[in-house]
This record gives C-alpha cells, structure tokens and sequence, in this order.
C-alpha cells in the first residue's frame, strides 16, 4: 500500500515539477492577477450619490465577484489544459513507456498524474486567493478611510454624539465582516472542487480521446451541460406524458453520467454576503470527492485497455 | 510448471501479438508464435530488419502490450508483475525521458519508482554516474545531452535499481566508436556480473562481439537461432594461426605437409589476417602506435 | 494490475465491477444531488432557473456565462456599466429596466434591490418633480409620485426575496418616512428592521419617534414603554441604548397623557 502511495506521489510531484518548470503557471498567473486588477478597477465606478455604506456594498461586491470569478475563469484554464495533455504528451514523448517498464502499475501513473494537476491547481488557487486577500484588504483600507471622511466632513462633532458614534461603529463593523468574511473560506473550497472535477473530467476523456482537442471540447461542453444537470434531473424525475422518450433518455443520460455543477454556484451567495452553513459545504464537498473517485475509478479501467 | 527457481530468465511459448488495422479490416501479425529461451547470465542478441517483430517483442517481455496469444515469462514470472519489472532494467531505442529534468533528477525519479531511496539511492547515483561517464552533464537538463549522453543516462537509470535482466534497444544506435565500445564493454561487465543482457541491433559486428547466442527475426517470425559459434562456424574447414610471416618456400612446405596429412584441396589459402576497421580506429583515437601497414598478401 | 494469463477476462470482470459501481452510484447520485437542491433552496428561496425572457433578454454569450456560474460577474458587469450611464443620462425608464434584469440575475444580492430602490424612489423621483419638461405641476406630482411607487415596489419584492437583510426593511421604512411622509408604515418597518442581527441599535428607537411624528402620543407612549421593559438592566446602562432620551421621551407622554402616578415608569 505504502510503496504504491509513493510511487503516485513521486509522480504526481514530477508532473508538478513540469508545469511550473514549463512556466504554465507564471502565464496564467499574470492574466489572473491582471483581472483581479481589474476587479479593483471597475470598483471605481461607482453609483453616483451613495452614502458611505451603499457605496462600500456595490464596491465590495464587485471586487468579490470579479475576484472569484477570475479565479474560476482561469483555474478552469489551468485545469482543462494542463489535463487534457497530461497523458497524450507521455503516450506521444513515450515516456510512458519508461515509466511502466519500472515496477510500476498503471494506475499509479495516472493517478500520479493527475496529482499533479491537482497540486498544480492547489497551488495557483492559494496564489490567485492570496492576490484576491490583498484586494479585499485594500477595499477595506479605501472604504475605511472613505467612511471616516464622510463623517468628519459631513458631521463635525459627531464624536459628541451617542447615536452617530453608534452607527459610525456599526459602518466599520459592516464593512470589516464584509471583508474580513470567514465563508470566503468556504468559497474558495467550492471554486477548488469544481476545478478538480473539471481536471477529473478532462482526465477520463483523454484517457481514450484520440487528440487533445477533443478532450479539451468535450471536457467544456460537459461543463456547460454539468450547469444545466438539475434542469435534466427534474425533467426525468417527473416525467409525464409530454416528454418524447428520447427527451426523458437524453435526460437520464445527463443526470446519471453528469455531475450538478450548478450546485457550486452557491458561492454567489456566500459572495453576497449571505449565510451558508459549514454543513452545506461540506456536504457539496463531499459530493465531488466521491464523484472524483468515481471518475478515478473508471479513468483507470479504460487506461488499462489502453494500447500504447 | 517448476515451483523452484526458474531455469530461464526469459522464455517465451507461442508468444504472438496481433494488431487490428482500422481501415483495412486486417490484421497485422506483428509477432507470430514465438519460441525463446534466454538462459540467466547469457547476452543475447535479436537481430532483424525494422517491422520484423524485436520491438514488438520487447514490449510484450517488459508488460508494455498485452500478447494476443501465448505467454511470456521473466523468471518464471508474468511480464507486467511489479516482481517482474523490479528485476528488469531497459534502455529503450530513442532518450524516452523528461526533457526538463537534469541527469540527477532524472535518476532520482527513476530509482524511486524502483523502491530505491535515500543515502542508498544517492549512493547508486554516483557510482552509476561514474560508470557512464556523465559527470559533467549531471547539473544539466536532459534536452541538451547529446545522443551520446542520452543512451549513457539512458543505461544508467536501466541500472539504477540493479536489476538481473537488461533489455537493451539498439544500445549502440547514433554512438560514436569510442562511446560504442564503452558500452559493449560494460556489456561484457554486465555479464560478469552475471547479469542477463538481452540486446537488439542493427550492427551486427558489434553483436558478433558480445552476444552468446543471437536470434534473428523476419516478417515478425523467429528464424534462425542458436549459439553464434555453432551458426558462424564454417563447416568442413579449420584456421590455423601462424605468428609471422610465411615466406611463399615456407608456404610451399606447409602444402606438401598437408598433402601428406590428406588433405590436397585446391582451397588451401594463405592470408594475413587483418584488423577489423573498428580495431583500427580505435587504436588510433586513443593514441596507440599504429600497426604498420601490411604488404599486398599473397594468394596462392 | 493485468497478468498476462487469461488477459482479457480479466479486465471484462473489471470492467464489469465498474459498471456495478456506476449502477450502485448512480441512484445515490441523484439522491445526494436532489438533497443539495433541496437544501440551497432553502438558503436561497427560490434561486432563479433560466426562463425564457431572461435569455431573451441577454444574448448567447451572456447566457453562456450566466450558465456556466458567472451569473453574478455578469450581473455586476450590466449593473456597473449601464445602471450608471442610465443615472447620468437620466434614462429612468431603462434603468428600471436594468434594475429589474440584475435583480432577476440575482435575487439574493441585497445590494441591487437596495441601491434599485434608491434609484427610483430618490433619484428619478426627484427629477420628475424637477422636470421642466413636463407641462404642468400636477404632471410633475404624478410622475414623480410613480416612481416613488415602483422604488417601493422594488424595496418590497426585495424584502420578499432577502427577508433577513436589515438595510431593505430599514429603507423601506426610511421610504415610507421621507418620501411617502406615512409614518406608521415607516414605524412598522422601523420596528422590524430593530428585530434583525445586525441591525444598528438606533433603530429600536425609530418606531415611537414615527408614531409621535404621526401625532400619535398613544402609540408613541406605548413603544417607548414596550422598548423600555425589553431592555435588560445591563443595556439600559449601555450608551447606544441611550437611556437618557428613552426616559425623557416616556416622562413628558407620561405627562401628556396623564398617566396615573402609580402606572407610570417615571413619575418624578
């Protein structure tokens, strides 16, 4: 067991070795850090005429918003095109065959790899959350000093004044929890676990797709249709008299093979400010774990059929 | 089935893999029912045009492909067991390694998927540097080894687990002479070793140097195999050494000799007997005095 | 791991052990994926599917995006650019529009509903009362009075949709103060914007400073009793309870209303 964990981890941190050696990540990583850049650009138009705290709510949602979804944009890019490559370029390169001529297993390999992709993921979604981190940080210095501002300009004395002190308190401690908001945690975990599905994906269609290309469509189209699962689900469930039997077939398909990636965009909500309990969370969290496993699992069998 | 130690290291019975051909609704036999024993300690030679079943051969006895039919064992063991591959090392035709990863890397990667780790895996780094000569090339990434350097890093991660069974794929291909010769040393290292060499190549004095017994394959069956003695030899005839020269009296009296011993054939021959082009090269790169050049040899 | 003995049924057992996991897994799939359904309704009441005006409205390329969970960056995108182009060229009508369109996007964001009902309520309806155009000041009235009415109407499905957001039921009541001068309505929803975590303290002393602008001392009198007997003695002595106005505001109603001596709080 021990010496087959560590031979899947010496891969999988080989084939990270080679991405961040390939500069995959740093070209990436520029792109993702210009647009969360640019979250904090379009945080500057503004609603005219706001008052200190509306106008923190519109900025700071766009910051969030902006932020996590450049870290899902490009974490996607990262994940379908590292992993739509990984085992056509050692099948390709033939250092598959070096591989396995050591007492190693095929599934250890492909295991190993995608490891890889996974840490690679892993490792650009701390750098781009850390950037994002920073962003919000400095919203919160802007909105700060902003509110501060207004009361001194607007309300002279208002330290004199019980009422004023209060909701002067009560705006800075709006706009730190907005900010300083322990879900964001939690939505990065969820922005992670879709990416890891989506590279478990790519990775079961490469294992017999013929090129990268067609990993790379098939992979995109299974995550568009993955966001429009729940709609098929319901469609089968309740299937009545109207639906053709192709529709209810197609829809079966869907629901039984497609994970429900719409699931993940729950973290709109933790964006919004909105209460998503840990529970929830982990309850999606290990949703995609077991998905993954599945993915794994037949990933694995038809690798082995695999001639190389 | 023999429950004790095998007695062969590589055998095969009626090994055959067959290819399905997409368009052609044919099938392409890539090896027809082969039949081989490789005793343990031997060096052993596949010989045969490109197509003609070595490669495919190779990867069915190191658990690449699957045979159609038939079966392959490596010690007495399937191919594709991890038991198997621990005892095996190979060096594959063309550099199949990471490009990105320095000679060290390259070895550390490869000895730690063999189990080997830590001070002993170090260890072994550096005795097999030294062995293949990569000490200034082991800080550099592999894509700017030369082919040279490649098959030298390419043996040594064939060995870094120090496995009993080498399959080496056109070991010497894209090799200068000097560097050649190294390797049909290390051949012959290997063997005293008592380790088992199975080699395919295309230049076949090199193979007439090193190998035991050499198979030769065509169309992707085995035709011919056997001890290179027993194939090479000439029948119905013997060569005599002489140090020195014969004067053409000398040679005369040496006629009338065999005359009287029955043997009167009109193909007695006389001739110097001449270094190989390699012999002589060789001689000359590494600086040895170069044999004086010979006077037209007679034929009588 | 293959052996090379018998090859092939060996990997058609695999393969079949496969196909099992994938028949045990498949229902529990559907099940797990109803059961997370079912509990982000809960968190979201009735988050939005994708009806057919929505996609009328944005476009294939929107509609990708909004499919593939970039519905808020989308929303946030249509909100930045074009709610503040329609601001500044007073184009009232089309920010309605927009307003409606980002809420529908997102109807758990607040902030849209909020700043939405800000816009109308406020803004377009201080232009049309400061419009020239119109013939009249009667015309101006009635328009303004209309967007005052869809501001609120904004507030309201707001509410509906994020009941636990104090900044709606805080500015609905503001709405009901300022621009519709009815203040009972602004003391009710005062009142339960008192009620939501978050809230600023203040707020629970709005309601009876609504029922007195109303002039009505009754009611007044009585919120400023019920707020004074919900606070505990550690609160009352807390600075943002302001103890002082509370008890000065229950002493002269008191006094007003002639309230008997022994059912008075403060007597003296």
């Amino acid at each position: 067991m021990i010496p087959s964990f560590f031979r899947i981890l010496v891969i999988g941190r080989n084939t990270l070795v080679e991405a961040v050696r390939q500069k995959v990540l740093s070209v990436l990583l520029i792109f993702g850090l210009v647009l969360v850049g640019s979250s904090v650009y379009v945080s500057t138009i503004a609603t005219p005429g706001l008052d200190a705290a509306g106008l923190f709510d519109e900025q700071i949602k766009f910051v969030k918003d902006f932020g996590c979804g450049a870290i899902g944009l490009f974490g996607f890019a990262i994940a379908l095109l590292s992993t739509a490559q990984l085992i056509p370029q050692e099948l390709q390169s033939r250092t598959v065959y070096t591989i396995l001529a050591k007492p190693v297993r095929r599934a250890e390999f492909l295991l190993g790899k995608f490891l890889g992709v996974v840490l690679l993921l892993a490792l650009a979604v701390t750098l781009m959350s850390l950037a994002f981190a920073a962003s919000l940080y400095w919203q919160e210095t802007v909105g700060l000093k902003y509110a501060q501002d207004v009361y001194d300009q607007h309300m002279p004395n208002w330290q004199n004044s019980p009422q004023l002190v209060s909701q002067y308190n009560h705006d800075i401690q709006d706009i730190v929890s907005k900010v300083q908001d322990p879900q964001l945690v939690e939505a990065i975990l969820l922005l992670f676990a879709k990416l890891v599905m989506t590279a478990g994906i790519a990775l079961l269609i490469s294992t017999f797709a013929t090129s990268s290309i067609f990993t790379i469509i098939t992979t995109f189209m299974v995550y568009l249709i993955g966001h429009l699962e729940g709609v098929a689900r319901d469609v089968w469930l309740a299937r009545g008299a109207e639906t053709s039997l192709w529709q209810s077939g197609l829809a079966g398909l869907i629901s039984l093979l497609v994970p429900d990636l719409n699931s993940f965009t729950i973290v709109d909500e933790i964006l919004a400010g909105n209460h998503v309990p840990w529970v929830h969370t982990l309850n999606l969290l290990g949703y995609a774990e077991v998905y993954l496993v599945v993915l794994l699992a037949v990933s694995i069998i038809i690798f082995d059929f695999r001639e190389i | 089935m023999e429950a004790s130690a095998p007695s062969f290291a590589v055998e095969t019975i009626g090994l055959t893999k067959r290819y399905p051909l997409a368009w052609k609704r044919k099938l392409l036999v890539a090896l027809d029912h082969l039949d081989l024993q490789v005793r343990p300690g031997e060096v052993f030679g596949l010989l045969g045009p490109n197509g003609s079943g070595k490669s495919t051969t190779l990867k069915l006895l190191l658990g690449l492909a699957v045979p159609t039919e038939g079966e392959a064992r490596i010690f007495g063991l399937p191919p594709d067991s991890l038991e198997a591959r621990q005892r095996v090392g190979f060096l594959p035709e063309n550099p199949y390694f990471y490009a990105f990863l320095n000679g060290d890397e390259t070895l550390r990667f490869y000895g730690k998927l063999c189990g080997v780790t830590g001070p002993k895996l170090e260890k072994r780094i550096e005795e097999l540097i030294d062995l293949v000569g990569l000490q200034n090339g082991r800080e550099r990434p592999l894509r700017s080894y030369s082919k040279g350097m490649l098959q030298r890093i390419g043996l040594a991660q064939a060995l870094i687990h120090d496995p009993d069974l080498l399959f080496l794929d056109e070991p010497t291909a894209g090799v200068d002479p000097l560097g050649s010769a190294q390797i049909r040393d290390l051949i012959l290292q290997l063997k005293k070793m008592g380790k088992t060499v199975v080699f395919s190549s295309h230049l076949l004095e090199q193979v007439q140097e090193v190998a035991d017994r050499v198979a030769i394959f065509s169309l992707g069956k085995k035709v011919l195999e056997g001890s290179l003695d027993s194939l090479l030899a000439e029948d119905q005839s013997t060569q005599v050494h002489v140090p020195g020269e014969l004067t053409a009296e000398q040679q005369e009296k040496v006629r009338l000799l065999l005359g009287q011993a029955g043997i009167t054939s009109q193909e007695i021959r006389f001739s110097r007997p001449h270094l190989s082009l390699e012999q002589l090269y060789l001689r000359t790169v590494q600086g040895l005095p170069a044999p004086t050049p010979a006077k037209d040899s007679s034929h009588s | 791991m293959m052996s090379s003995t018998l090859p092939l049924s060996r990997r058609l057992r695999r393969a079949a052990l496969v196909a099992l996991l994938l028949g045990l897994w498949a229902p529990g799939k559907i099940l797990w994926e109803q059961k997370i359904a079912h509990e982000q309704d809960f968190l979201r009441y009735h988050g939005v599917t994708m009806s057919r005006e929505l996609r009328d409205q944005l476009g294939q390329g929107l509609t990708i995006g909004v499919l593939s969970g970039m519905r808020s960056v989308v929303a946030d995108f249509i909100w930045a650019v074009n709610v503040t182009l329609a601001w500044e060229d007073e184009q009232w009508f089309r920010m309605s529009g927009l307003i409606n369109l980002c809420t529908t996007l997102q109807p758990r964001a607040a902030t849209f509903w909020d700043i939405g009902g800000w816009q109308l309520s406020w803004n377009a309806s201080v232009a049309a009362a400061e419009d020239l155009k119109q013939p009249n000041a009667l015309r101006r009235l009635r328009a303004s009075r209309f967007w005052i009415e869809k501001g609120l109407e904004i507030y309201k499905r707001g509410i509906e949709n994020n009941p636990q957001s104090w900044t709606l039921w805080a500015h609905t009541g503001l709405l009901y103060q300022q621009r519709l001068k009815d203040y009972r309505n602004a003391a009710y929803y005062y009142q339960k914007t008192s009620e939501l975590p978050g809230a600023p303290v203040f707020y629970e002393r709005f309601p009876a400073l609504m029922y007195g602008l109303a002039g009505d001392d009754q009611a007044a009198y009585a919120a400023w009793k019920s707020l004074w007997e919900r606070l505990t003695p550690e609160q009352r002595e807390e600075k943002e309870h302001w103890k002082e106005k509370v008890e000065s505001n229950i002493h002269r109603l008191e006094q007003k209303l002639s309230v008997p001596t022994e059912k008075r709080i403060f007597p003296k």
